[in-house]
Order: C-alpha cells, then sequence, then structure tokens
C-alpha cells in the first residue's frame, strides 16, 4: 500500500497543476468501491479463487493509489503540532467547523483524528515543516496509542461517513454519581469550557493569548469558583438543616425522631444512656437463668391460703424507699376483701369458661414442665412438642441441607417465588460505584445523532445519543465487571460496544431488563 | 371511713378566696379527694403543711401547692401521720385507714429484694406483670411499684400495654418508657424517649394478632436493652396490662408473661384470674394476688373516652395545653403513603392454599385519602422512606410522632394536618387509628 503512494504523492509534488484533459479524467472516474463479494473461509488451492482474490486485491489496490483530485482553493490549510498533538488552521475553517475542532488561545485547532478524517474527504491539507502531509503521512503520524489509535479512528471515520457527530469521551465532565444523585442542574456551558481548556492546557502555552481571551478565562474561572462554593454552600446546609429539624422534632415529639436511623429503630433505645453503667456484663444475664428462691422472698399473696401468715412481718427498712420503718400487717381482713370488683359475664361466655376450664389442666401437672427451671427451657419444651405434634418430618430439618420451604409455614405466593431464585437478578448499576477504573476499557466516544447537525453546538452538545467503546474482535469479550464500569460512567447513555474485525466494524450494546414476575405484592 | 381532725379555716384562703380545709393525718392512712369533672370545675389545691406525705408514691414537698384539675382522684398517703391543706371545694373528700398500701409495700420490699440478688448475682432483675379487670387500679399500682423503685436508686422500665388508657403516649399504641424519677405529683412520669409502637385502636380485640405481636417486639427490644445496659437489667420491667381478662385477653396476658418471661404475676382483685394464671403459667412464675384499693372509683366510658381525648391533646400542646404549640401544614397525598394495619377477615375458603386467616391481621393495607380521613390519628412510622423491602417492617417499626388530620381537600389532594414539629413530616409512612380528635378547645 505504501510504496505506490508514496511514488504517487513524490510525482504529484512535481506536476501538481493538472492539465484539463487529466482534471476531465480526474473528474468522471468512477466513484465506485469495488464489491467485497463472498467471504471464503479457508484456501482450497483452485485457480479460479487464487485469480478472485488476485482481482480484488487489484482492486483495492488500485483504488487506494488512486490520486485524490481537490480544488486547492477548496483546501483548508493546517498545520500539524507534534508537541501538542493538534492540527492548527492557517486558513479559514469550513463548514465542518460546526461539529468539528475547538478553539485554544486564539487559534483554531482540529484533533488529530478530525484532522485525518478530513484529509481523507478532501477538506484539509496538513504542512508539517511547510511540507504537505499525504493521507499516509496522517495515518503514520496523527495516529498514536496516547490519542487515538487505528480501531478508534475506524470507528470514528466509520460513523462520520454515516453523518453522526462524534466527540471525544471525556470522563472527568461527566457528573459525578454524588452529583447525579443530587441531580444537581448540571451547567453545561461551564462542562465545555472545562472541555477546552483540558486540551488547550499544552505542554508549551502559547503566550500569544488575547486580552478578551485571558478576560473569558478569568470570568469562567469566577464562575467554577461560584457554582462550586455554591454546591458546596449547598452540601454544608443540607446537614445542618436537617439537624435543626430532627432537634426540633426531638424536642417536641415525645417518641423516636431520626435518630432512629437504623431499620429496627430500636438500637438507640438500647444504649446506655444512663452512662455510668457502661460496662457490659459478660455473664449471660438474659438468658433467664435465674432461679428465684420464693421461699425466701415474701410476697404478700392473699391467694395462697396455707403460706400467707395471718401476720406480715415488717420489711427490712433497707429495701424501701427513705428508709421507712413500718410495722407489722395483719392480712387477715384483706383476705375479704378480694373480688370487690365484679367482672360481668354473659351466661354464654361462662358457659364456655366452665367448659374450658374442665378441659383445660394445670400446665404444672406435667412431669416434663416441672423439671423446667425457667422460662428458656420452658419455651424450648414448647417450640419441641409444637413441632413434635406437627408432624413434620423432623429428619429433614436437622441436617446440613435443610428444604427450602417449611410446608406449615404460611407465606405468601411472592416469598414463596422468591425463595426459589437462587440467582438473584441483579441490575447493571448495582454496586457498580464501588469498582475501580481500568486501563484496559474505556469509552471513546461521545456519538451525536445526525439529524442533531443543523442545530449542533459544540460548546452545548447536550446528551449524546450515544458513548462508543472501542474493542478489538481479538481481544476477549468485556466481562462484567467492565460492562458496570462503563454503564456506570456513562450514566443513563447507552454505552456501545464497537468492535472492530480488521476493516469491518460491527456493533453491540447490553441491555439492562427485568425478568417478569408473576406476583406483585 | 373517719374523718376526724377536720378542721375549716376559710379566712386565711390565700388563693383568691378558695376555700381552705386542714387534714390530720395519723399515720398510715390516706386522704382521698375527687375534684369535681367538667369544663367548668374549679381546680383544687394541695399543700403539705407538716411531716412527710405521699401521692402514688411521689413524696410531696413542704409548703408546695399543687394543683390537680377536673376529674383528678387523688389519694394523698402518710407512713408517719401529717397534716395538709387542701384549697378549693372538691367533689369528695375524706381520710381512710383501710388502705392497701402496706401490701403494696410489702410487694415491693419483695421486688427490691429479688433486685438486690439480681446485683449480687449478676443477674437480671424482676419481671412483673400487673394484671386485673377494668378499675382496679392496675396503673396506680404500676406508678406506685415504679416510684418505690425509683426512689430505692434502682432504673425501671414501664412496659405499657393498655391500648386504651396509656400512660405514656396517646392512646392507641403500646409503649416501654424508662423510669429515671419518681412520677411528678401532678404530670405523672416525665417522658422522654419512649419506644412507641403502633396498634390504632383502643381496644387489643379489634386485632388481637396484631397485639400480640407488639408485645413480642417490645419484649425482644427491652431484652436487647438488659443486654447492653446492666441498670436497666436489674431494674427489670413493670407491665401494665388492659383490664381484658378472658377470652382472647386472657390469651394475650398469657402470651405476654411468655413473651417478657416474666417473674412475677401480680393479680389484683380477681380470684379466677389469679387460679386461672396460677394453671397456665409454668411453676417458676410467682403468682400474687393483691387487693384493691377502697379508694378506686370506676370510671365511665364517656369518662374513659374524655381521658383518652385529654392524652391527644396534652401530646400536642402539653400538660395542660400550655408548654407545647403544634403547627399546621397542608400535607400533598402524593407525598405520603397511608396505610391500614389488618385487612378485613376474608373466608377461608377464599384464600390460597396454605395461607391461613390470621395473616390479614399483620397485612397493610393501603389507604386512599378521602374526606373519611378527616379527624383521624395518624402515627408516623420510623420506617426509612424509599425503602420498598421495609414495607414489611413497617408493623414493626416504632412510631416518630403522631398527627391529626384536621382538614381533607379531595379536589387539590391535600389534607391539613396538626403536627408537633413544622415540615416536613420526617417520614412519608403513615398509619391510621381508629382514634378520632377534634382540636376543639
Amino acid at each position: 500500500m505504501a510504496d505506490q503512494n508514496k511514488a504517487d504523492t513524490g510525482e504529484s509534488l512535481y506536476n501538481e497543476i493538472l492539465s484539463p484533459s487529466e482534471l476531465f479524467a480526474a473528474r468522471s472516474r468512477s466513484h465506485k468501491v469495488p464489491v467485497r463479494g463472498q467471504k471464503d473461509f479457508f484456501p482450497d488451492g483452485s485457480e479460479e479463487q487464487r485469480q478472485r482474490l488476485e482481482q480484488s486485491l487489484n482492486e483495492h489496490w488500485s483504488l487506494i493509489s488512486e490520486e485524490r483530485v481537490e480544488r486547492l482553493g477548496s483546501l483548508v490549510k493546517g498545520a500539524w503540532i507534534p508537541n501538542d498533538q493538534v492540527v492548527e488552521l492557517q486558513s479559514p475553517a469550513g463548514k465542518f467547523w460546526q461539529t468539528m475542532g475547538f478553539s485554544a488561545s486564539g487559534k483554531q485547532c482540529l484533533l488529530p483524528e478530525e484532522a485525518l478524517y478530513l484529509m481523507e474527504c478532501g477538506n484539509l491539507q496538513v504542512f508539517y515543516k511547510d511540507l504537505p502531509l499525504s493521507i499516509q503521512d496522517g495515518y503514520e503520524r496523527f495516529l498514536s496509542s496516547n490519542t487515538v489509535g487505528l480501531q478508534q479512528y475506524l470507528v470514528f471515520g466509520h460513523l462520520k461517513r454515516l453523518g453522526y457527530v462524534v466527540h471525544r469521551f471525556d470522563p472527568s465532565s461527566e457528573p459525578s454519581a454524588y452529583a447525579r444523585q443530587l441531580n444537581l442542574p448540571q451547567s453545561s456551558a461551564r462542562a465545555g469550557r472545562q472541555l477546552k481548556r483540558k486540551r488547550s492546557a499544552s505542554p508549551t502555552p502559547t503566550p500569544s493569548s488575547s486580552h478578551t481571551e485571558a478576560q473569558e478565562e478569568c470570568t469562567s474561572v469566577r464562575m467554577e469558583e461560584d457554582s462550586c462554593s455554591y454546591e458546596g454552600e449547598k452540601d454544608k446546609d443540607l446537614p445542618v438543616s436537617q439537624l435543626t429539624a430532627s432537634r426540633e422534632t426531638s424536642k417536641v415529639h415525645t417518641a423516636t425522631t431520626s435518630t432512629a436511623a437504623e431499620g429496627r429503630g430500636s438500637t438507640w433505645w438500647r444504649t446506655d444512656v444512663l452512662g455510668d453503667w457502661g460496662h457490659r456484663s459478660d455473664h449471660s444475664s438474659t438468658s433467664g437463668s435465674s432461679c428465684w428462691d420464693f421461699s425466701s422472698i415474701h410476697f404478700p399473696d392473699l391467694g395462697s391460703r396455707e403460706h400467707l401468715p395471718s401476720c406480715l412481718a415488717s420489711p427490712d427498712p433497707s429495701l424501701l424507699p427513705g428508709a421507712l420503718a413500718v410495722g407489722v400487717c395483719d392480712t387477715a381482713p384483706w383476705r375479704q376483701r378480694i373480688n370487690l370488683r365484679k367482672v360481668r359475664m354473659s351466661s354464654k361466655e361462662q358457659k364456655r369458661e366452665e367448659d374450658k376450664r374442665r378441659r383445660r389442666r394445670d400446665v404444672n401437672k406435667d412431669r416434663e414442665v416441672q423439671r423446667c427451671r425457667n422460662w428458656a427451657e420452658y419455651q424450648e419444651l414448647l417450640v419441641r412438642r409444637q413441632s413434635r405434634r406437627k408432624g413434620r418430618p423432623a429428619h429433614l430439618w436437622n441436617r446440613e441441607v435443610m428444604p427450602l420451604h417449611d410446608p406449615t409455614q404460611p407465606v405468601s405466593t411472592g416469598e414463596l417465588l422468591d425463595k426459589i431464585s437462587v440467582i438473584k437478578s441483579t441490575t447493571l448499576l448495582e454496586e457498580a460505584s464501588r469498582i475501580k477504573g481500568s486501563d484496559e476499557w474505556k469509552i471513546s466516544f461521545n456519538v451525536y445523532q445526525p439529524d442533531s447537525v443543523a442545530d449542533f453546538k459544540k460548546s452545548n452538545p447536550g446528551k449524546p445519543y450515544a458513548r462508543m467503546c472501542v474493542c478489538s474482535f481479538e481481544n476477549p469479550v468485556p466481562d462484567l465487571r467492565a460492562m458496570k464500569l462503563l454503564a456506570f460512567q456513562s450514566g443513563d447513555i447507552p454505552v456501545v460496544f464497537a468492535v472492530v474485525d480488521h476493516g469491518d466494524i460491527s456493533f453491540y450494546t447490553f441491555k439492562d431488563f427485568q425478568l417478569p414476575t408473576d406476583v406483585y405484592l | 371511713m373517719a374523718a376526724e381532725g377536720v378542721e375549716k379555716v376559710s379566712d386565711d384562703a390565700p388563693a383568691a378566696g378558695k376555700v381552705s380545709t386542714r387534714y390530720d393525718l395519723e399515720k398510715e392512712t390516706e386522704l382521698r379527694f375527687e375534684v369535681e369533672a367538667g369544663e367548668a370545675a374549679e381546680q383544687v389545691e394541695l399543700e403539705l403543711i407538716v411531716g412527710m406525705a405521699e401521692v402514688f408514691g411521689s413524696e410531696l414537698n413542704r409548703n408546695r401547692k399543687y394543683t390537680f384539675g377536673p376529674g383528678s382522684k387523688i389519694a394523698v398517703f402518710t407512713w408517719q401521720g401529717c397534716s395538709v391543706n387542701l384549697y378549693g371545694k372538691p367533689e369528695v373528700a375524706y381520710v381512710s385507714k383501710d388502705t392497701p398500701m402496706l401490701l403494696y409495700l410489702n410487694t415491693h420490699a419483695a421486688l427490691e429484694q429479688m433486685r438486690k440478688q439480681a446485683e449480687r448475682d449478676n443477674e437480671r432483675g424482676p419481671r412483673v406483670m400487673v394484671v386485673g379487670p377494668t378499675d382496679v387500679g392496675k396503673s396506680t399500682v404500676c406508678r406506685l411499684l415504679l416510684s418505690y423503685a425509683v426512689r430505692v436508686g434502682r432504673r425501671p422500665t414501664l412496659v405499657e400495654l393498655d391500648v386504651g388508657q396509656s400512660g405514656v403516649s396517646v392512646p392507641g399504641t403500646v409503649s416501654a418508657l424508662c423510669i429515671e424519677r419518681p412520677a411528678d405529683v401532678e404530670e405523672g412520669f416525665s417522658v422522654q424517649a419512649p419506644l412507641v409502637y403502633h396498634f390504632g385502636s383502643t381496644t387489643p380485640g379489634t386485632n388481637i394478632k396484631l397485639y400480640n405481636k407488639l408485645t413480642s417486639c417490645l419484649a425482644e427490644v427491652f431484652s436487647q436493652r438488659c443486654e447492653v445496659n446492666r441498670k436497666a437489667s436489674v431494674g427489670g420491667c413493670i407491665i401494665n396490662t388492659c383490664g381484658w381478662v378472658k377470652g382472647s385477653g386472657y390469651q394475650a396476658l398469657v402470651h405476654c408473661a411468655s413473651a417478657f418471661q416474666v417473674d412475677v404475676v401480680l393479680v389484683l382483685d380477681h380470684e379466677r384470674l389469679y387460679n386461672e394464671l396460677k394453671r397456665d403459667l409454668p411453676h417458676f412464675v410467682r403468682v400474687v394476688l393483691l387487693p384493691k384499693s377502697g379508694g378506686v372509683v370506676e370510671r365511665s366510658k364517656e369518662c374513659r373516652r374524655e381521658t383518652r381525648d385529654e392524652k391527644i391533646r396534652e401530646y400536642f400542646y402539653g400538660f395542660r395545653g400550655v408548654s407545647f404549640y403544634p403547627f399546621s401544614f397542608e400535607v400533598r397525598f402524593s407525598d405520603v403513603r397511608i396505610y391500614k394495619i389488618g385487612a378485613p377477615s376474608i373466608p377461608d375458603s377464599c384464600l390460597p392454599l396454605g395461607m391461613s386467616q390470621d395473616d390479614t391481621q399483620l397485612k397493610l393495607v393501603p389507604v386512599t385519602p378521602g374526606r373519611d380521613l378527616t379527624y383521624h390519628v395518624l402515627s408516623v412510622s420510623s420506617v426509612e422512606d424509599g425503602d420498598e423491602g421495609a414495607r414489611k417492617s413497617i408493623v414493626e417499626s416504632p412510631v416518630c410522632g403522631f398527627i391529626v388530620v384536621t382538614y381533607v381537600d379531595t379536589q387539590a389532594q391535600v389534607m391539613k394536618v396538626l403536627s408537633p414539629a413544622p415540615r416536613p413530616l420526617p417520614r412519608h409512612t403513615l398509619l391510621i387509628m381508629d382514634i378520632r380528635f377534634m382540636d376543639m378547645k
């Protein structure tokens, strides 16, 4: 490819001016691109195939080596500045300026891929060290791994030819996840400017920046600061107002307020409000292991005839408030004064109660209950009995692998379906914010729809139609991590994977969808 | 009844010509008086002149006037003997020698003995459930025992399960309150940071399943608190129940005993209940039968409703309606989600297989806001907004506060609410109560 092309351009240096007949020939040349035909997958060794291949190759070579004839007047001149990796325009830009290029320190510049594309279209002539560059030179000089690679350029060119507006993607111009969550009004002008400055921040800043430009820069900086401080204020403001609100509510509400941030809202209540008793007992004091000896703790129980002495001894003053000393208490008259308050019962109720009483037997007659010393043991016993009564096959439940659901437990259908779904569904953006960025996968371009070209503004491009991630068929397929990362970076704009197979480009995209559920609860 | 030592001293009436009556109480007697109910009734003031006396366990300060509003029923008890002055004209006032205070004091002594043992052995303190029919003085006994416990330096917890006449929060709720100082003679226990759950009705019978569920919730949170707070653990708790002692009400009592793992059950004035509980609770639970005080007055339905209203008013306007100033603002229907707990029951044959009827009692039913919402009390659930997964836990989440709907505009899709705090609402999940409150005073 290289030799012929070079020879051609070399020649054209000497006879740049073509004769009218040559020009006419160039004009009337067929613009048809050779048909590629069906793809042969392996050589079958036949003469026919060889010939076909050769013919096709020749057609391509001749197409590439063809001389590009353009009117010199319609060519825009530009100079390649390798340090900045940009092409600086030296004559007024053409119509392409609406969607391409940027101005930096008073100069109109093009990004290398834009320059290369315009060169290929025959709109631009780029000079380097005052010599014009051929298209091949452009490919060699402009495309590099730290600007735009060949694959990216192929995608760029392809989309441009289809009419899309394609810009480089700058991750820093994207609102952060936090900003997105807050739904901050994105000042797009600011983002645009930021973009510009970033590009213009060349290692060798041109000192010839005009006064107005500097002023503009200055105001934009101030604007940015303003908006920053505004955001800061907002941030500061928010928790404060919340705080005051919660303080007020907690003052007035007698109940819990926003302190109950936990789901159950009970933890605050548990925490030690007294402070002086901070130490936590290592002893399991709540297990209910307490076994009170009620023979030494005397309750004035009027119900038990045998245990209650007719005369209560005076209680130990140390147990009483204000170290009261009281006398003995005669219980006998109080025994007569029980059931003073009558509970009205209908005859039906009375009968039912009577019935129940006859059927019911004292739980304490049971020997197992008698053996229980506290509530924990008693409740355990009850649970054991209940499970026995229910008659569910116990052996299924005492192994490591248990049935998914206990049929005796009532659950709704939705819950049951939820239990059955072993693999939980996930969304693309779930936990994506925690994934660290990677160098392997990155979004290259913002793509805007062709129909928006008419009123397209570079300073305010609006929301892209899609974002392109360029990859090759030789590379591995993006894994879930990469997809989540890119989807998170892109926000609500779909990410399209442009997969380059040598010359062919195919587009793939991953869409988030939800599995339908039958039951809504 | 003995009314000796009563002398009228009407001439030195300092409080705007109020009649002053002096009572000299003997040791272990009490002065009971009732203030007339109704709007126009005169307040009665009480002053301790000589000696020491207490009102439901809280000691009186000497030479300080305590004011009691209409409908108050007060008993001033003295252990050693004292003299008090009453200013104003009480409906009834008499001195009684017949009080079960000694028995109650003995009960306190026994509980204190248990707390001492708990402290020594690093165990948990006594958990006491007070049961009995209505109007036997359950709440008063609770207040008495709690005040005594605080006065000997304990930090007990009051668990209020009486949804009809809650002493802690508005009616229709169950709550728990850590008691750190004796009850105020006039106002009762100071309510600071209680744990309140929404029940929604004034009788547990409307949704017994929910009632039991909330009892379990409270028990669980109380146990968790005991685990981290040694002092609360030793202090134990005193559970006040409602006066429903038959059928499901009785079952609820047994469930409560089991959920809280109570150690002592105090049965007031109901021998049959005492015998039933002895039979149905395991042997390590001490069931104690106590008499009711002769001073306890039966309250009528109207009286109960008035107390409920007063309690709600107190929530919004403060004690005697003077300390708080509630806010009134509009809330858009679209900003809040209103639920009612418990769906109407469906015949079993209409239910899916394996579902039992009980499930509907805990179900959340969305309420479409309409004019019938007016005057209803709504609880603001502390459940996080937006969290769909938390919807299930709304029932088991405590309440942030309460609002009352004062006006519903269906056209503009807004309702006007009375709220203790300015807008916005702290949370947007609201639970509707059956209880209505009209802000008329």
